[in-house]
């Protein structure tokens, strides 16, 4: 008797936590559903197709272990195509974020042109990419594009290439164009970082006589560790899993000089029907990314204005 | 990662959903249901032709239904064992694989049966050179409809203008060029970023032209060595020449192929090749008056063992899933579109040729008349097949003509690279093995 209200007690308040329970398990069930049915399930059976040789086009299939992931770490149009990709992410990624930086904080200021600036500064994230690729084909077009024009009339005829066209020129040239896209985001993220650093502080910081570059250095950049290594997984995510600005700007040419990862995993799946070599593609190219985004995190874990751990 | 993500889930999923269910797009079970590639030409023929066929067999239902990516939805029907019964993929499908997963079936015991009209069988009503590209092991998979010729194009008007002739040979090739370039105007332009223009353009016909048509063939049938042949190597370095004397129009490398024929059709390029899809391709990007592109074929090399009047043509062919339900009224079906008359409705109303014989006594757009001409006096007829048959060779010798092209590779180094892909498919034991049939 003298136990039985606290138990009668404990067992109503479980009859609750059991409600509750349902109450979210209601809420979180369908998203984690087609999660694990959309996402989970084709992604694990990507992992089950890369054992196989599948051209594809029916359930026909051939069992060949790790062979598809040994072709692959000998097939030196990979690690061509990856060296594309990784020349993205850093040449790529350091001017996105030097620019992004500059121009997060030009646009934090007041003024006509830091308003303006504002304006626009998305606008190229907000463009298809569809439409990006077909544009700035445009512009390197040889014969009537705008860049190869400006260049003529400044005089400077010789230095008109055919961007596209030509094994050195080509990749550089789809890189402006990655950096062109993805700048906005990054500002954008980078500015909304901004905003979160106190005013007290970058007082302070002035008080004491730091300015320029210094109070980038020892205030801004500290303030902004979080903001920028989320930036830093996205640069990783976004260079690694190029695929449309390639493939609709030059295809991966000429002569594979801009092929990336996707294009070549495009390649093998849908022109050559090897889509287990295509599955294996994807599932190094899932690894890299992972690697590579977590290898950002550990690197980054540290935040600067912590203090260093004793 | 997204993107592959959502491309497995595509493929894996109605993977999953068919064999759970079979066939769930299916209407009624006696519909037939037809895919077509909606290409230049459009659907609305196969349509009323479908119409036309249920008035004659009541009861059956035809449903035709197609668009620019039809490939991409008969991929995942194909694997979940639940294809229409009667398709006509497109470009963007590959055929061989289906033929050897059997996964469309052999049709010769309806091409041996009586055709639409008239007598004798229905093989003899199509054209022997394009009946031949869809057979394999002696056995006929896939059907023609439609086809193209590939060869080179002018403006009457420009050439007029200026007293040009197109050239016939290579010398006349190189003298008109000359005075192209004189005039201000980049001789020849060419669909540079996809190069398989440039070796159905440039390079297998002058192979063609200068060791005969065996040199093109040996190559395409993988024979050891054919692809640094004398006569292959030759076609290379009349390229480089071509080149080198600066007769490509400058910045065609990276040019798409609406963006080459785009200087052609303005008038900054004298000449381009391309396959007689060219006119319907670009139709809405015509001069509305002063330009009419004409054909003509590859200039042949002087001296050269070669056919002349050889030509190059393309299909896209149709095939029949061997799971299927409706097979028989959809080989009927099919009979129907490509009967004499049918066929004689698509020249006329398409402007394109027809793989039945006869079709082209029918009333030509002036710009295939020079095709349809060249095809009737052709004693060879070949196609770029190697491609279909062996993608990634294709793939290797197409980059290869890019760096060709831009001048990156030498014509030996070009031969070499061609001949080592060629050796890897020889050595390929997955890969089945086609050989180029002649007569």
């Amino acid at each position: 008797m003298a136990h039985a209200v606290p138990r009668r007690r404990s067992e109503a308040g479980r009859a609750r936590g059991v409600q509750r329970g349902a109450f979210v398990a209601a809420f979180l069930l369908p998203a984690t559903a087609l999660y694990v049915l959309f996402v989970m399930w084709p992604v694990a059976q990507a992992f089950i197709f890369s054992l196989y040789r599948w051209r594809g086009v029916s359930m026909e299939r051939t069992f060949t272990g790790l062979g598809n992931f040994a072709q692959l770490v000998a097939d030196p149009v990979f690690l061509r195509a990856l060296s594309h990709n990784l020349a993205l992410l850093f040449f790529g990624g350091a001017v996105i974020l030097c620019v992004a930086i500059a121009v997060s904080h030009a646009i934090h200021t007041e003024g006509r042109a830091a308003r303006a600036l504002r304006a626009v500064y998305l606008f190229p994230q907000v463009i298809s990419m569809v439409v990006v690729a077909v544009l700035w084909s445009f512009v390197y077009n040889p014969s009537f594009g705008v860049l190869n024009g400006t260049l003529r009339a400044a005089g400077l005829g010789h230095w008109a290439l055919d961007w596209l066209g030509s094994s050195r020129t080509a990749l550089p040239a789809v890189g402006v164009v990655f950096v062109w896209h993805a700048l906005g985001f990054h500002i954008m993220l980078l500015s909304a970082g901004l905003r979160t650093i106190p005013v007290e502080v970058t007082e302070a910081a002035v008080l004491d006589g730091a300015a320029g570059l210094q109070r980038l250095r020892s205030v801004t950049l500290p303030m902004l560790w979080p903001v920028l290594r989320v930036s830093m997984v996205y640069l990783v995510i976004g260079s690694l899993n190029t695929f449309a600005l390639v493939y609709l700007m030059t295809v991966g040419g000429p002569d594979r000089s801009t092929e990336v990862m996707l294009t070549y995993l495009y390649e093998h799946g849908f022109k050559h029907s090897e889509f287990g070599y295509a599955t294996a593609l994807a599932v190094a190219n899932f690894g890299i990314v992972m690697l590579l985004s977590g290898a950002v995190m550990a690197a980054m874990r540290r935040d600067p204005t912590e203090g260093s751990p004793a | 990662m997204r993107w592959w993500v959502c491309l497995v889930a595509g493929v894996l999923l109605s993977a999953g959903c068919g064999r759970a269910r079979h066939a769930p797009e299916r209407g009624a079970s006696s519909e037939v249901e037809v895919a077509v590639f909606k290409g230049g030409y459009g659907i609305d023929f196969f349509e009323k032709a479908a119409r036309e066929y249920e008035a004659k067999h009541p009861g059956v239902k035809i449903k035709v239904w197609g668009n620019p990516r039809v490939w991409e939805q008969l991929r995942p029907r194909f694997v979940a064992g639940s294809p229409p019964d009667l398709c006509y993929p497109g470009w963007g499908l590959d055929h061989w694989s289906l033929v050897y997963d059997k996964q469309v079936i052999a049709l010769d015991e309806y091409l041996d049966g009586p055709p639409e009209d008239g007598t004798g069988t229905w093989r003899e009503t199509f054209e022997p050179s394009l009946l031949r590209l869809g057979q394999y092991e002696g056995k006929t998979y896939m059907l023609p409809y439609f086809y193209s010729i590939n060869g080179w194009w002018y403006d009457r008007f420009l050439f007029e203008k200026h007293g040009w002739t197109p050239p016939r040979t290579w010398s006349e090739l190189l003298g008109v060029c000359a005075k192209i370039k004189a005039a201000g105007i980049a001789p020849i332009t060419f669909q540079g970023k996809y190069p398989a223009y440039t070796v159905s353009g440039f390079l297998f016909p002058w192979a063609a032209s200068i060791g005969g048509q065996k040199a093109v063939d040996d190559a395409q049938s993988l024979v050891p060595g054919a692809w640094k042949s004398p006569a292959m190597l030759e076609a290379a370095r009349r390229i480089k020449e071509l080149r080198d004397r600066g007769y490509f129009q400058a910045g065609a490398n990276g040019m798409s192929h609406t963006e080459a024929q785009m200087e052609f059709v303005q008038g900054r390029a004298a000449m381009i090749p391309c396959g007689t899809w060219l006119h319907s391709e670009m139709r809405n990007q015509l001069p509305p008056s002063g330009f009419e592109m004409r054909f003509f074929l590859p200039p042949v090399i002087d001296g050269g063992k070669g056919d002349a009047t050889a030509v190059c043509i393309g299909i896209e062919p149709w095939m029949v899933p061997a799971k299927g339900r409706m097979r028989e009224h959809a080989i009927g079906y099919y009979r129907y579109l490509t009967s004499l008359p049918k066929a004689k409705e698509f020249v006329e109303q398409k402007g394109t040729l027809m793989a039945i014989k006869g079709s082209d006594n029918a009333k030509l757009p002036p710009h295939l008349v020079g095709a349809a001409d060249a095809f009737r006096r052709a004693k060879t007829v070949w196609s770029v097949e190697y491609v279909q048959w062996y993608p990634k060779l294709g793939t290797a010798t197409q980059n290869a003509m890019a760096a060709l092209m831009n001048g990156e590779i030498t014509p030996e180094a070009f031969c070499q690279r061609c001949e080592e892909a060629a050796e890897q498919a020889r050595n390929d034991a997955t890969l089945p093995k086609h050989r180029v049939q002649r007569d």
